[in-house]
């Protein structure tokens, strides 16, 4: 449904995206994740036609953005950050409006409104200024905006983005609703929020996409270099020097001396551990624990984008 | 067709809803109606004096064509701030990615802008026809020449209206849109008196008058529609469109 391939876009000197490729599928929820400036906004602009990149190529439904804007534009739904309403409009008027410029007009168009307004809880606002509203209300009055030709492809920018917790667990919940129903990119820097809404993520670091997946692929290939650490009752700075001597597939040790505790990268799994608890048990340092560190999402973030 | 209606129709609407909006409209009618009862006053004194001294009395085309001569002025007023936000404001407030994410080109969108800022200063225009209307009422006036007068008042209108709307695409703040509109405007007032001061072969005086606005409604003021004047006004309103056009479409490579 989206297939995006060597995106680049520079602002002056300023390289925003230097290589953007990504696939996703009919249907899914997708996370969009990076730290601010990854090139979030930036990709999601240029899906939408807002800005035009320097090379590379987005299609949506099969057509090219700069080449099908109108096309596109037909089968996308934007949401960015800061919700694009006319606050001197009522709700249902702005919505009227946004569907207009989609082309909807008579029964379509009133249908279209009144079913948005139940379904995103906007019935009693419905006559309200959108300035008038919380941020919350606006965010929805976006998202309503945003859906009113039922795109096929939605694209919600960072869509939770300064709510309190209580509205960030409605936009999530409505953004879970529209399930199946639509094809979603969905771009955020909090991990917990993708991780709880999207099928696949894609992250970015500094304009390039680092990795794609879903989250378990992501933490099974990034595992290949999972931590371990072996506590011990004594001599834990000599063990280091053991296992870094005599296990060269470890890497990264570390030693705490205060908790006489080791810790180690690896990626030879759960067979190494067989290896390191022997020269523990061997060399007479006491064994006292051996583990690994079970692997979040965080962990998965953290590493690709360090 | 449909969707340059639909960005115009919420733009009027949004005009007259506003703060903004209300103040122009009365600014307007306001300083057209001391103008109306400031030259109805000094022309029926000078009636009344030609009267008793003899001598060619005033007409009242005079009368209507001081009238809209000083529209020109004030317009330089109101012109800019009906246009200034068209594209800046929302450009700042990032509202135009409504329309740049909307299956519409940029030209659908200049040009809903354009008739929506042509069209509230239209309806200005309407309601000054009441200033006619009282001359019609207790005089006998020519109606050709005012017909005309307000052709060539709405023309000149829309001409400034797109040059407002350039220069809002340029800028991310109204109040910058609205100071460069009005120094705009300003500037072609005064190109046809400070003309002749141009000497230069290849007939750049007659040029530079060219250029100005105000020689050109000369003929609509004295009940004339000639086809250079139109041209003049059409040319003019097409070539800031297209930089509009330009300059809309140039900010998504910026």
């Amino acid at each position: 449904m989206i297939e995006v391939v060597g995106l680049q876009k520079s602002f002056g000197n300023q390289v925003a995206l230097s290589d953007i490729s990504f696939k996703v599928a009919k249907g899914q929820i997708v996370g969009f994740l990076g730290a601010n400036g990854a090139g979030k906004t930036t990709t999601m602009d240029i899906l939408c036609g807002c800005i035009g990149a320097d090379a590379g190529t987005a299609k949506i439904a099969g057509f090219e953005i700069s080449e099908n804007p109108i096309e596109v534009k037909r089968k996308i739904g934007y949401l960015p950050d800061e919700p694009p309403l006319h606050r001197e409009m009522q709700v249902g008027e702005f919505l009227s409006y946004a569907g207009k410029l989609h082309g909807l007009r008579g029964d379509r168009l009133n249908i279209r409104v009144a079913d948005l307004i139940e379904r995103l809880e906007l019935g009693s606002n419905k006559n309200r200024l959108i300035g008038q509203l919380s941020k919350g209300f606006r965010q929805r009055v976006g998202l309503a905006g945003a859906l009113i030709h039922d795109p096929e492809v939605l694209i919600l920018d960072e869509p939770t983005e300064g709510l309190d917790p209580h509205q960030i667990l409605q936009i999530r919940e409505m953004i879970r609703g529209l399930k199946g129903q639509h094809t979603i990119l969905f771009s955020s820097h909090i991990l917990s929020e993708v991780e709880s809404v999207c099928d696949q993520l894609i992250i970015v670091d500094k304009g390039r996409v680092v990795e794609q997946g879903t989250h378990q692929e992501l933490i099974t290939r990034i595992d290949g270099a999972r931590e371990f650490h072996v506590k011990v009752r004594q001599g834990a700075m000599s063990l280091a020097k053991e296992l870094e001597e005599t296990l060269p597939n470890l890497s990264r040790i570390t030693v705490s001396e205060e908790e006489q505790l080791v810790s180690f990268l690896t990626r030879d799994g759960d067979d190494v551990l067989d290896q390191v608890a022997r020269r523990v048990l061997d060399g007479g340092f006491g064994l006292k624990e051996l583990g690994g560190k079970s692997r979040k999402l965080e962990d998965v973030f953290f590493q690709l984008t360090r | 067709m449909g969707a340059i209606a639909t960005i115009a129709n919420r733009d009027l609407k949004s005009f007259f809803v506003s703060f903004k909006g209300s103040v122009t409209f009365c600014f307007l009618l306001l300083l057209m109606g001391m103008f109306f009862r400031s030259f109805t006053a000094t022309f029926i004194d000078i009636q009344a004096q030609t009267l008793q001294m003899g001598g060619e009395a005033p007409k009242l085309s005079q009368l209507t064509t001081a009238i809209f001569q000083n529209l020109h002025f004030i317009l330089l007023f109101i012109v800019p701030a009906t246009t200034m936000s068209s594209f800046a404001e929302e450009s700042k407030t990032q509202v135009d990615r409504l329309l740049q994410t909307a299956p519409v080109t940029t030209l659908q969108i200049v040009m809903g802008k354009f008739v929506a800022s042509a069209g509230a200063l239209g309806l200005v225009l309407i309601a000054s026809a009441v200033y006619p209307f009282f001359l019609f009422k207790y005089g006998n006036p020519e109606l050709g020449p005012i017909f005309t007068s307000y052709l060539g008042v709405f023309l000149l209108m829309c001409a400034q209206v797109a040059f407002g709307l350039w220069v809002s695409s340029m800028v991310n703040h109204q109040f910058l849109a609205y100071l460069f509109t009005s120094f705009g405007l300003f500037l072609l007032l005064i190109l046809a008196w400070i003309a002749p001061n141009i000497s230069g072969a290849g007939g750049a005086e007659e040029f530079v008058k060219y250029l100005a606005a105000t020689p050109h409604l000369d003929n609509f003021f004295s009940g004339l529609i000639t086809v250079a004047d139109l041209g003049y006004f059409i040319a003019f309103i097409g070539l800031f469109l297209f930089f509009t056009n330009v300059a809309v479409d140039a900010k998504r490579w910026r």
